[in-house]
């Protein structure tokens, strides 16, 4: 073994010494005897970007590159590093790359922000080790034979990058050391969706990893900062799906973001940070992303809303929406335009939905249900609010009837319920949560009521008792004149 | 009919011996002069402290002293017990005219010099009870637990928190602990319903007695004008159905009030919730509050609250014992200064009420 060794240095010093020019000055001697070699990393170095931007190894392993001699060109004392280890490596890169002046020498437009990004980046974080960041910028980008993003080569290229992230992210035992919770199958559900689909086919422009999760800024898609994070993952969708141009070729609308940003579920998620709102992924998914089948739709509407999803699926018009191919929320709610139900959806009426499908003629048996079930909420809704007003003006009357007040919310709870019940579309069953409303409400009226009553009595009782009061101290007063008076007319008289 | 009251009367008389009382009253005499009227307020007080009495006896019957049911009961009073809207009401309303009438009749008595020799006992007594009635609305206000009393019962408790050496250890006896919890309400309620009302009673009996012992006082210089030009009025029953008179038109008043203005209950006390804007003691703290608030921080080395609380619990040591050091009242000379205390103090009073409630 040390006899291999010492050959291999005779070797190189002999290649060396005959490569040198007669004036023993060269260009680059490190390229010199390690291409002379053959070695992998000079053979990669021959096409890299850097090789082509006059960037020589010395500039990243120290040294002197014009050195003949092979001790004085691997000098430590002259900065010569080796094989650089560790955050070593980035720090390297950033030398150049976090130096927007160099960046300027060779022309070049990449941002020089990178290398903060990464650091700051979950990627940033410290290893297992503990001596080191997890990622380094070889880590995705190679060492030796670096190209530019747009060429195919390039293990960050579009088509390239899932394989890249995959490298670390699929392998089970490597992410377990770091995140256990994550799954390792983005890959494969990457490869069911759309985007993963044209991606395998060679489309570069379809989304992959960094499309939506960034680059050297990637955060835990739980940071508030991240892009993937719920308020900002539909303007993450829109930077693509938004832009009409980018999109031409794949014909489909632009609008999408529009829509659900004036949604309820939009409004909801952009403008009142409810997290619990959906965001784009809640019904694409996230790496598997597509848009939800026909026959799925009330499935994926039903993660959140279980219980109108339920009452559909066992009532009559899960059947009629199956045969004729119809969407089941989606064909009376819309889909990324949907808008807060109101009961105008419901009846007979020309704005009701139900009339698209039910008439007097056709399918009448809907049609009268869905009337029945119209004038039935609002004739709850007008209940809730004539009980509202007595409570409230009770209230005013500086009554306490905080109990009513509290009752009030159930028949606010029937109403919500019977408007689920609206999806079992059987009659029956509605009239029962809506007959439970009526009764409260009824009672709540009542107390309310009462109390206006009871407020009145109590101005007429404080009348009759101030009377009364009145009278007997005008009749005290009466008195007391009286025997005071008798008393200075026995006193005169004495 | 009256043959039965005749011998009911002769029965408790052979026993307790009626008779000297009712020749003891029948020759009572109050003095009638241009400042009579001031003699009512004491009877107003004590009239509207019965009502106290009464009305804090049926609260009682419904009231649940914890942390988890004063505030419900509270509301169960109100809107399910068969006037019991009214009794609250009245019991709420009749402490304040309570105090008002007791603060309306301490300064009478002293802008009249009437704690002179030989009332200084009386004058002290009632000092006491205006004190504990103090003590009553303070304890009282916190007994429905609601926001408002929670956190004005903190800053209370607070204030006295921060007397020298002996405020800590005061605060955490009231408070039953270092923060307001049920613990504050469960002796507040006590203090409220056993405690005052015992001490009280004691206080107004030697009141009471006193009074009617020495009479009513005279203002000063009446000596001085002979015996056939002074007016008198029969204690009974002239004096007594008059201040009857009074008492009916106060029970007027309180009746409008209660069913007009009824007390508002507001929002059950969460420990954990923010202070809700506008804390602000009952009215009769509010001059303390007040000064408390426009003290600096620091007055030279001394602590600005500190400062503030001390000076207070010298004045009102002081006012306390006029008797004793203003002797020229006892002496029946004319005071000015007396004059002057006492319009600085009624001036100071409604000036910085008044601040408290407009800033």
């Amino acid at each position: 073994m040390k006899g291999r060794t010492w050959q291999a240095i005779v070797a190189l010093v002999v290649i060396c010494s005959l490569t040198s020019t007669p004036f023993g000055v060269a260009a680059d001697q490190c390229r010199t005897c390690h291409e002379a070699l053959g070695d992998k990393p000079s053979t990669l170095f021959k096409r890299d970007i850097h090789s082509q931007k006059g960037v020589s190894c010395a500039d990243c392993h120290g040294g002197v590159a014009s050195a003949e001699d092979m001790e004085r060109a691997m000098d430590k004392s002259k900065g010569f590093i080796g094989v650089p280890k560790g955050d070593a490596v980035s720090e390297v890169c950033a030398k150049c790359h976090g130096d927007a002046k160099r960046m300027a020498q060779f022309r070049s437009m990449i941002p020089i922000g990178q290398f903060k990004a990464l650091q700051a980046s979950v990627h940033g974080r410290l290893s297992t080790t503990g001596k080191e960041r997890i990622v380094q910028c070889t880590t995705c980008h190679n060492a030796h034979g670096i190209v530019q993003v747009a060429d195919p080569a390039s293990p960050v290229y579009p088509l390239n990058v899932v394989k890249t992230c995959t490298k670390c992210h699929a392998d089970a035992a490597f992410m377990q050391k770091y995140n256990p919770s994550l799954s390792v199958d983005q890959l494969e559900k990457y490869r069911t969706s759309v985007h993963g689909m044209r991606n395998a086919k060679g489309d570069p422009k379809t989304a992959e990893c960094a499309s939506c999760h960034g680059s050297h800024e990637i955060l835990p898609s739980a940071d508030v900062r991240s892009r993937v994070y719920p308020t900002n993952l539909p303007g993450t969708c829109a930077h693509c799906h938004a832009d009409a141009s980018y999109m031409k070729t794949y014909g489909i609308p632009t609008d999408q973001f529009e829509k659900f940003s004036k949604s309820v579920h939009g409004v909801a998620l952009l403008e009142k940070h409810d997290l619990g709102a959906p965001a784009c992924n809640k019904c694409h998914g996230n790496h598997g992303a597509t848009p939800p089948g026909v026959e799925s739709i009330s499935k994926v509407c039903g993660s959140c809303h279980a219980l109108n999803a339920d009452l559909f699926s066992s009532s009559p018009h899960k059947k009629a929406f199956d045969e004729r191919k119809l969407p089941e929320c989606e064909t009376c709610h819309g889909k990324h335009e949907i808008i807060a139900a109101t009961d105008k959806l419901l009846g007979n009426s020309q704005e009701a939905v139900c009339s698209r499908c039910h008439s007097e003629r056709e399918r009448a048996k809907g049609y009268q249900v869905a009337g029945t079930m119209r004038s039935l909420i609002d004739s709850l809704e007008l209940l809730e609010r004539k009980a509202q007003l007595l409570v409230s003006d009770a209230e005013q009357k500086g009554m306490e009837i905080s109990e009513a007040r509290f009752k009030l919310r159930d028949v606010r709870q029937a109403r919500l319920e019977a408007r689920t019940k609206v999806h079992s579309f059987n009659e029956g069953q509605f009239r029962e949560v809506v007959a439970k409303g009526f009764a409260t409400a009824l009672v709540v009226g009542e107390e309310g009521q009462q109390a206006i009553d009871e407020y009145y009595f109590r101005r007429l009782g404080l009348g009759v008792a101030t009377l009364i009061i009145t009278i007997v101290a005008i009749s005290l007063y009466m008195f007391i004149r009286r025997i005071e008076r008798s008393a200075v007319h026995k006193q005169t008289s004495i | 009919m009256s043959s039965i009251l005749k011998k009911t009367y002769e029965w408790i008389d052979k026993r307790v011996q009626l008779e000297t009382l009712v020749e003891f009253m029948g020759k009572k005499y109050v003095p009638v002069h241009r400042h009579s009227i001031w003699y009512y307020f004491g009877g107003v007080s004590l009239f509207l402290f019965i009502i106290q009495v009464v009305t804090g006896i049926l609260l009682l019957l419904y009231y649940k002293g914890s942390e988890q049911l004063a505030f419900e009961s509270i509301q169960f009073i109100m809107s399910k017990v068969q006037f019991g809207w009214l009794i609250r009401s009245i019991h709420s309303w009749a402490a304040n005219l309570f105090i008002l009438s007791a603060f309306i009749h301490m300064f009478s008595v002293f802008f009249e010099r009437s704690y002179r020799e030989p009332r200084e006992i009386t004058w002290i007594t009632g000092m006491f009870m205006l004190f504990l009635g103090m003590g009553f609305g303070f304890s009282g206000y916190l007994l429905p637990w609601n926001e408002l009393a929670f956190f004005a019962t903190k800053v209370g408790t607070d204030i006295a928190g921060v007397l020298p050496f002996v405020g800590k250890p005061i605060m955490v006896f009231l408070r039953g602990g270092d923060e307001v919890t049920g613990a504050t309400l469960s002796r507040f309620f006590g203090f409220h319903v056993a405690v005052l009302p015992g001490i009280f009673t004691v206080l107004l009996s030697i009141h009471l007695v006193l009074v009617q012992r020495q009479g009513m006082s005279e203002p000063m210089g009446m000596e001085n004008v002979p015996a056939s030009e002074r007016k008198t009025m029969p204690f009974f029953p002239n004096f007594l159905l008059r201040d009857l008179l009074f008492w009916l038109i106060v029970l007027n008043v309180l009746a409008i009030l209660a069913v007009f203005f009824p007390w508002e209950l507001g929002k059950k006390a969460d420990a954990f919730a923010s202070a809700p804007a506008g804390i602000r003691p009952e009215w009769y703290f509010m001059f303390m509050f007040q000064t408390l608030k426009f003290i600096p921080a620091k007055v030279l080395f001394i602590d600005g609250e500190v400062l503030g609380v001390l000076l207070f619990g010298a004045a009102g040591l002081l006012w306390m014992i006029v008797p004793f050091w203003d002797r020229k009242s006892s002496r029946g000379e004319k005071s000015r200064l007396i004059n002057y205390v006492g319009l600085f103090v009624v001036v100071y009073i409604i000036i910085f009420t008044t601040l408290g409630y407009v800033l």
